[in-house]
């Protein structure tokens, strides 16, 4: 028995003391084949699941090399069984190759021909081959190629795919780094992507995805699609590429609802690409629309589903996602894994943390009491109301206004659900209010105020959970949100992420996130929810009485 | 050439002994002892003296048991012994193919079993044993005949063998070959050299081929030596088959059988405190249905195969059995032996286990699968046994730890060399033996006997009857007492935690992870759970600080009194079944709660109502709606309910130590039995007159080979006095040669009266 950092689980987790000597370098060790799924103070819960031991495959590694990890670095004796079970699943991964075949075009390999029998027998494959070439070889529709992919992957076969990508057009790109300089874990992410052929890079938020998304380009040199969640996080993966690349004004294109510009380097929203008239996606021509070498995808934990179908056809061309976590609400990670590519780049928020580059934050849960009135209501109400009921009470405006005067002079996020409580608090916070309905102009206007300290109070809905930089906020206050929702979390806790310049003394700043919820009712348990989240990726955070604020 | 008798440990005379009671006479008492241990059915019912117990040695179903445990070289030797019909020890070590040594220690186990013995004309195999030495060369039978009173000596007949022509010398081969007897057909059997008009007939001529009646030709034992070469095989028979080895590093294998232990124990411990609660329901013929299986699989995390070596282990272990649940019927549920397993260590626990499993005929492997009767075995069903499966796991782990260090069975090719070592080891064992070889292995290697199919330093002990558990617990990792706590509300115990502070924590959080580990969960309900207990808010307060490492998180404090704060809100009452509660709106509350109707709820006060429904429904209910009420006792007082795990009473144990012990024990008293009974048979004349005594003189005459005076009652009532050689006992009826015209007689064993030895 050794006195590892690592405590291997018959279940498949994997505990790592975090305050363990050898922890940092087993935490590498482990980080290329296991899911990192909670990160609090002291131990550290990875999973090995068969995509993570897939990915570390096609990262190079063997089975061997894992199970001697997991050998080394456990405490305890290993279950034998999991043992097994990685040497197993990890032999699945390249047992089936698609490759170019000089004659054939692209053709499915395989070395173990009763594999190759078992998949040809699949009814779900079967309209996706051509003819059978040799005993170990099958022609395949080249544009099958992805969705290929992803019916081996849900067979437990994933596909090695040797077939190699098109060069793209090609477009000068270089970074133009006069006033700075790309960060080690950037340049790092960049380079495994480029190396990997495509793939998903994971960052927290606020580590500056976008830059890797710059350095990507700049190894492609080569007109590059870009797919980002909103018009807003658009207009500013724009101003970045300008600012940070050789790119100028007239060479980058944005294509949504208002402009429908395709240049070289062109950004379109999910939406305008997802829009549907008459059954037809009127917008799918863009993809053909130039030879485009590489494809970007922003935030590729909610690509939409009609966009894993288009990019089952372009598995010809360099794809590239970008992403705070690899976690779907929807379960999709498989089609993430198959149509994207494998995980390249992955580091902790934690880690980075550390580094200095994302704000260190403090999590507070304030809890009201809804009056006695408005519990009637609510244990009367219909269970599809008694959310809204719960978040929008009246008492959560007295906290809000207090917690806005304590950190007065700090630059404030109000984030919300409900239009109507949005509305009643900017009036009674004298807040400017960014809503759906806010016009584009508008809203860039009010950010940009924001960002320059202009307006120090912004009350906002969901639609800036997404992608857009305010890295001057301090201080958020959510006071209701889509139901339990994991994600909205991280990203509305991104908003703070940004790292300011350090004050005055040197000191950075300490962000603030404030989520005030209502006891003993639905509120309450979805923000448990949400919390637990924030808890497993380190944040730990206080709960405190509404009563106790004003103390 | 005469050289009978031995120079073995009991220092027997020399020159051989009158019959196999008076060779049992000879023997010192452990030597008894031994042959009693070796052959269990000679010392039930206890024999009265040497001569019965040398009877009942002789018979045909004790003579085929003894045969049953020899290894196939043994056979070999026991069948060249047969084929030699009566030979000295050199003799018979030049007629096996084998090294001289192997014969010379086999022949003196066979002494040992008595199932041969050293008459004063050499070694004799006991009369039964040609009959039960059936099956052919792969049970270590050479398909010779006994020798024939010819008296050739193997060389004549070589020369005789190789001066026949080559017609009648392939007849010869093909007969010898072909089990030794051949049919006559039309071939004249009393002709003699040089009339001979066929193979057949040169070969009865020259007396290669002997008439036996009806109308058969035996090839006798030395003929079918001499063309064997002098010996009963062609190839050697003390070579047993080597196992396929491979490669297995001593710390990964044992550290592999070491987590496998563990996780048995675990497995077992986590089922059985489920059962506790939620008992399974058994099938009428005693079993547990494929679904309960399968829920068991789930809760364990483990396919049906491993539940049912779960369940089966447990079952065999004692740990588990029926009892009637409130509604009469048959559940699955722990026994109370289970609580106190629960409080040994984990090696301790683990010890019991494997003993269950070594001893049990129990064969999980084959739930699943369909019996002969087409439908599916159940697990625990009673039929789902074999008897050899007990011998079969220890020797496959015996042999598996005849492993040169560092390796283990071989992948792929391994099992099927272990099965074939055994079936040289055990050549009359059933066809099944592979099977049963393969799941031994297979149940071994997922309870911890063995890591990587290699056996780790503690499973030998086991096997050697030694404790275990030392060497098992050096290698599970140290209880620990402390766990951390985190501010996702988990707790992580670092280890395998201890048993008292293991209890509690399962009370006030959820167990979310299992392994050497574990990782428990607050959540709302879990604190519930505790309150729910009897624990204050202190208490649980205290615990929490002075199990955890690190500081209390503050999201648990708060969780713990906000637990604390809505626990006990609501008061349901017994006499009349009220809810009363100082909260108006959340009396309102329930009372409008959807799910609350089917209750019968009625306001009848601002603080009070009532409910048609009884408390002990009610009040799970309630918290189903999710509010945390508590039980008033009708004098007002709080009442505080634990729910008390189920048990069963354990079933009595057939323990196979306590079983051995229980053996020696009644060999030894049948040891002293023996010799007491031997002093008054002493006394008694040499004649038999009582039926016991009548069927071992006989027995005794058949061995020896030796005419006895019978009186016998004949058809017309007539009692007359003849003298017979036995030849068999059989069915009641005695067959003996009569010495005056060398004709078989056949007597019906009751109407012999006495039997006196001739002198």
């Amino acid at each position: 028995m050794t006195e590892g950092p690592l405590i291997v689980q018959s279940d498949k987790s994997l505990l790592l003391e975090v305050d363990h000597p050898q922890a940092v370098e087993c935490r590498r060790a482990i980080a290329p084949f296991a899911e990192l799924e909670r990160s609090p103070e002291h131990i550290h819960t990875y999973r090995v699941t068969p995509l993570g031991l897939w990915n570390a495959r096609a990262a190079g590694h063997d089975a061997e090399q894992v199970v001697d990890t997991l050998l080394t670095y456990s405490r305890y004796p290993v279950p034998h069984s999991l043992l097994v079970d990685v040497a197993e699943t990890m032999a699945r991964y390249g047992r089936l190759r698609l490759d170019k075949h000089p004659t054939h075009g692209l053709v499915l390999a395989s070395t173990d021909r009763p594999v190759l029998e078992e998949v040809l027998r699949a009814k779900k494959i079967a309209g996706m081959l051509g003819q059978r070439i040799d005993d170990d070889t099958v022609a395949v529709h080249p544009s099958e190629r992805g969705n290929l992919k992803q019916a081996l992957l849900k067979l437990g076969w994933p596909a090695e795919d040797y077939a190699g990508y098109v060069d793209g057009e090609a477009h000068p790109i270089e970074l133009a780094q006069e006033d700075w300089t790309l960060r080690d874990y950037q340049a790092e992410a960049a380079e495994s992507f480029w190396h990997g052929g495509s793939g998903v890079v994971v960052l927290p938020c606020g580590a500056g995805k976008t830059l890797v998304g710059a350095a990507a380009m700049a190894h492609a040199k080569a007109t590059t699609l870009i797919l980002v969640t909103n018009t807003v996080s658009a207009r500013q993966w724009k101003d970045e590429l300008i600012r940070r690349t050789s790119l100028t004004e007239d060479e980058i294109g944005e294509y949504s609802g208002a402009v429908k510009q395709i240049r070289p380097v062109t950004i379109a929203t999910y939406q305008v690409v997802t829009t549907r008239r008459k059954g037809v996606y009127p917008h799918l021509e863009l993809f053909d629309a130039r030879d485009w070498g590489l494809i970007v995808y922003d935030e590729v934990h909610l690509l939409p589903a009609p966009i894993f179908r288009m990019t089952a056809d372009l598995q010809a061309r360099r794809r590239i996602g970008l992403t705070a976590t690899l976690v779907r609400e929807d379960g999709r990670e498989g089609d993430v894994f198959s149509l994207i590519g494998p995980k390249r780049y992955d580091a902790p928020w934690k880690d980075i943390e550390s580094q200095g580059w994302i704000a260190p934050a403090d999590c507070v849960e304030v809890r009201v009491s809804l009056p006695e009135s408005s519990r009637l209501v609510y244990a009367t109400a219909e269970p599809e109301e008694r959310y809204r009921l719960a978040a929008c009470t009246k008492e959560k405006v007295g906290v809000v206004r207090d917690l806005v005067a304590r950190h007065s002079g700090q630059p404030t996020l109000v984030i919300g659900q409900y239009l109507d409580q949005l509305e009643e608090l900017g009036e009674e916070l004298d807040a400017p209010v960014i809503t759906g309905e806010t016009t584009v102009k508008e809203r860039q206007r009010l950010f940009e105020a924001f960002r320059h300290g202009e307006t120090g109070l912004l009350v906002v809905s969901k639609v800036a959970n997404f992608s857009i930089d305010l890295p001057s906020a301090e201080v958020a206050i959510q006071v209701s949100g889509s139901f339990g929702s994991r994600q909205e979390e991280a990203q509305r806790l991104g908003r703070l992420l940004r790292p300011g310049d350090p004050g005055p003394d040197g000191e950075r700043k300490i962000a603030h996130f404030y989520t005030i919820v209502s006891r003993d009712t639905v509120d309450a348990e979805f923000a448990q929810h949400r919390q637990r989240f924030l808890a497993e990726q380190g944040y730990a955070y206080r709960i405190i009485d509404a009563d106790e604020l004003q103390v | 050439m005469v050289q009978v008798g031995r120079t073995g440990n009991d220092g027997a005379q020399r020159s051989g002994h009158r019959s196999l009671a008076d060779q049992l006479r000879s023997w010192p008492a452990e030597r008894v002892a031994q042959l009693l241990t070796d052959r269990p059915d000679l010392a039930t019912p206890a024999p009265h003296d040497f001569g019965q117990l040398a009877s009942r040695a002789a018979s045909r179903s004790s003579v085929a048991r003894a045969i049953d445990i020899l290894s196939r070289g043994e056979v070999s030797v026991l069948d060249a012994l047969v084929v030699a019909v009566e030979t000295t020890r050199t003799e018979i070590a030049q007629t096996v193919y084998a090294d001289p040594s192997f014969v010379g220690a086999t022949v003196d186990r066979l002494l040992d079993l008595a199932l041969v013995w050293e008459s004063t004309e050499g070694l004799r195999p006991l009369s039964a044993v040609a009959d039960c030495l059936t099956g052919g060369t792969e049970s270590g039978v050479s398909g010779l005949r006994p020798r024939s009173a010819e008296n050739r000596s193997v060389a004549r007949t070589a020369e005789l063998v190789a001066s026949v022509s080559p017609g009648a010398r392939r007849l010869l081969e093909h007969v010898v070959a072909e089990g030794g007897t051949a049919t006559a057909g039309s071939a004249r059997v009393g002709i003699s050299p040089g009339d001979e008009t066929s193979p057949a007939e040169e070969l009865i001529a020259h007396r290669l081929l002997l008439p036996s009646g009806d109308g058969l030709l035996v090839a006798p034992g030395e003929v079918g030596l001499a063309v064997r070469g002098g010996r009963t095989t062609t190839t050697p028979v003390d070579v047993p088959p080597d196992i396929a080895w491979s490669e297995r590093p001593v710390r990964l294998a044992t550290s592999a059988a070491a987590g496998a232990a563990a996780e048995a124990v675990r497995h077992v411990e986590q089922l059985l405190e489920w059962w506790g609660h939620r008992p399974a329901a058994a099938l009428r013929t005693g079993g547990l249905g494929v679904r309960e299986l399968r829920s068991a699989g789930e809760h364990l995390g483990l396919d049906n195969g491993g539940a049912a070596l779960v369940v089966e282990t447990a079952s065999a272990a004692g740990l588990v059995a029926t009892r009637a649940d409130v509604d009469g019927n048959p559940v699955w549920v722990p026994t109370d032996a289970f609580d106190s397993w629960m409080e040994l260590d984990v090696a301790g626990r683990w010890a019991v286990l494997a003993r269950a499993w070594l001893a049990s005929p129990r064969l999980p492997s084959l739930v699943g699968e369909r019996g002969p009767d087409g439908k599916t075995w159940n697990a625990l069903t009673p039929e789902l046994s074999s008897g050899v499966l007990p011998e079969t796991k220890r020797m496959v782990l015996t042999e598996l730890a005849r492993a040169p260090e560092g390796s283990g069975l071989a992948t792929g090719t391994g099992l099927a060399s272990l099965v074939a070592r055994l079936a040289w080891l055990r050549p009359r064992r059933p066809r099944t033996r592979a099977d049963l070889a393969a799941w031994a292995v297979g149940e071994a290697g997922r309870l911890g006997l063995t890591g990587l199919d290699a056996v780790p330093s503690y499973t030998r002990d086991l096997l050697a009857g030694a404790d275990p558990v030392p060497a098992l617990a050096a290698l599970l990792p140290d209880p620990v007492d402390h766990v951390l706590i985190q501010a996702d509300l988990t707790a992580v115990a670092p280890g395998p935690l201890l048993p008292d502070i293991a209890r509690s924590l399962h009370l006030v959080a959820d167990v979310e992870s299992r392994g050497a580990a574990t990782v428990y969960r607050f959540t709302p309900a879990s604190i519930r759970r505790a309150l729910d207990a009897g624990w204050s808010a202190a208490e649980t307060h205290a615990f929490l600080e002075s199990v955890s490492r690190t500081p209390v998180p503050q999201p648990l404090s708060y969780l713990v009194d906000d637990a604390v704060r809505s626990f006990g809100r609501l008061r349901v009452g017994v006499a009349e079944s009220f809810v009363r509660s100082d909260d108006e709106a959340a009396l309102a509350e329930l009372v409008h709660h959807p799910r609350a109707a089917a209750l019968g709820l009625r306001r009848i006060a601002p603080t009070v109502l009532v409910s048609t429904t009884p408390p002990d429904i009610l009040l799970p209910r309630l918290r189903e709606l999710g509010v945390a009420p508590v039980a008033e006792a009708s004098d007002g007082t709080v009442r505080v309910g634990v729910v008390e795990p189920l048990r069963a009473r354990a079933p009595k144990q057939r323990v196979a130590a306590a079983e051995e012990a229980r053996a020696a024990a009644h060999a030894a008293a049948a040891v002293r039995a023996l010799e007491e009974g031997e002093e008054a048979a002493r006394s008694r004349p040499a004649t038999a007159s009582s039926p016991a005594n009548a069927l071992s003189a006989l027995r005794d005459a058949i061995e020896r080979r030796a005419d006895v005076l019978i009186a016998y009652t004949d058809d017309r009532g007539v009692v007359g006095e003849r003298t017979v050689r036995p030849v068999r006992v059989e069915g009641g009826r005695l067959t003996a040669l009569d010495p005056s015209d060398g004709e078989e007689r056949s007597f019906p064993v009751h109407r012999i009266g006495r039997v006196t030895p001739s002198p």
